[in-house]
């Protein structure tokens, strides 16, 4: 059994160098795969990886152990991904285009053609729908549905509270059926009459 | 039909609590109660549910560069998408060159133990002519099979120039159609450096893969 995050923090802050190593081969992936998605371009997302964990190292003995250490790293990866994002304003934060070249793929079991066409639409459409949120929506979807983090987490990594993270991701969702709706997916179904529209929680 | 608590926020953070499943006992019971008297929530629950499964369709590819923090990229990756074009160039041409070299090979190894096999043989009936009964014209017998034997192994050397000749035109073909994928990776290569996206190249050389593996079944021996 390995150590846990924050016990690797404490060996890091005892001098044990490689033990950040042992974080940074455990997030990685995550941290990348959030930034991808967040930002649509898989050039950028290794460089907010590679700035975040940079950031976490030097800023780890401030690091308040009131927050999981991912939580933590999340909420530094997530506000390097803003702060490039209001960097490209004006510029198409999401756009279909970027995110079919960043690597982004459907799982794949040897599909017919039926299947395959079914699944590119889907994926299309799917990329389309996530360009269509909010980018509050969009963070706290990303990390929820793709990232797996717990409600708190979420609100910890976004520093907001446990509450709007639900209605964000409520609206998110909502917003996210419209959008995939009009697009012709099947199953995205009517809409019940209380469902949202769009609106951020906040 | 409209649910009559359209605007209660608190019902809907605790749907999505049921909905990625972090509800406690209470909060379960509470959302099921109100699904239980509610055919918009519970069709709009259905239709979330779904939306989740759309949502699992999106998936990233794990083929990527790990993170190297506080370091400067070793290899940049044009050079190394460089570095790795003009590789399997070079490992496909020579593979062709070996391939032909060998198949040169094989074809001259099968004429020699041709000739040496009439060779045998010729050298078997002319013994046997030379103990024949008297009053045959042994000299005339053997001239005229000696004359059909030459026939025969000329008419075998022809063959087997013909046949060292189409192996080579379609080996020629071959690696003249595998020169021209080298080329199209190489230039598809280049066309990274020019600022094309490295999934436009994978797909480029995906492309090509297919062009090769076409090349290579048309072009392949029957």
């Amino acid at each position: 059994m390995g150590r846990s995050d924050e016990e690797l923090v404490e060996a890091c802050l005892s001098g044990e160098a490689s033990a950040f190593d042992v974080l940074v081969a455990r997030w990685e992936d995550k941290i990348r795969g959030a930034a991808i998605r967040i930002l649509g371009s898989d050039e950028e997302a290794r460089d907010v990886a590679q700035e975040a964990f940079l950031k976490a190292y030097r800023a780890l003995p401030g690091f308040k152990r009131e927050a999981r250490f991912s939580s933590w790293l999340y909420q530094i990866a997530v506000n390097l991904c803003r702060d490039r994002l209001r960097r490209r304003r004006g510029r198409t934060v999401l756009s279909l285009e970027a995110l079919e070249q960043t690597g982004l793929v459907l799982v794949s079991r040897e599909p017919g053609a039926h299947e395959l066409v079914q699944r590119l639409d889907l994926r299309r459409a799917v990329h389309r729908a996530i360009a269509g949120l909010s980018e509050e929506q969009r963070e706290v979807l990303i990390l929820k549905e793709y990232q797996g983090l717990t409600f708190l987490e979420i609100a910890q990594a976004l520093e907001i509270p446990l509450s709007t993270v639900k209605t964000r991701l409520y609206r998110g969702l909502g917003q996210l059926r419209l959008l995939l709706e009009e697009d012709g997916i099947r199953g995205a179904a009517s809409m019940p009459a209380g469902a949202p529209r769009g609106a951020s929680a906040q | 039909m409209q649910c009559s608590r359209v605007r209660d926020e608190a019902l809907a953070a605790e749907k999505m609590d049921v909905l990625y499943g972090e509800a406690d006992a209470g909060v379960r019971a509470r959302v099921a109660t109100h699904l239980g008297e509610c055919p918009a929530c519970r069709e709009e629950m259905e239709v979330l549910q779904k939306v989740r499964r759309d949502l699992g369709a999106w998936t990233l590819d794990e083929r990527r560069e790990p993170v190297v923090v506080g370091q400067r990229r070793g290899l940049p990756r044009w050079l190394a998408a460089a570095v790795v074009v003009l590789a399997v160039g070079t490992g496909l041409a020579l593979w062709g060159q070996v391939s032909l070299r060998r198949e040169i090979e094989t074809q001259r190894a099968h004429a020699l133990e041709r000739e040496r096999v009439q060779r045998e043989e010729l050298a078997a009936l002319r013994a046997e002519m030379a103990r024949g009964p008297r009053g045959v014209d042994a000299a005339a017998l053997l001239s005229g099979v000696d004359e059909r034997l030459e026939e025969r192994i000329r008419r075998s050397d022809q063959r087997q120039d013909r046949r060292l000749d189409e192996s080579l035109a379609e080996w020629s073909a071959r690696s003249e159609a595998q020169r021209r994928v080298d080329l199209a990776r190489i230039a598809a290569g280049l066309s990274y450096l020019d600022g094309r996206h490295g999934q436009q190249l994978a797909r480029t050389n995906e492309l090509m893969g297919y062009v090769l593996d076409t090349a290579a079944e048309k072009g392949a021996p029957r």
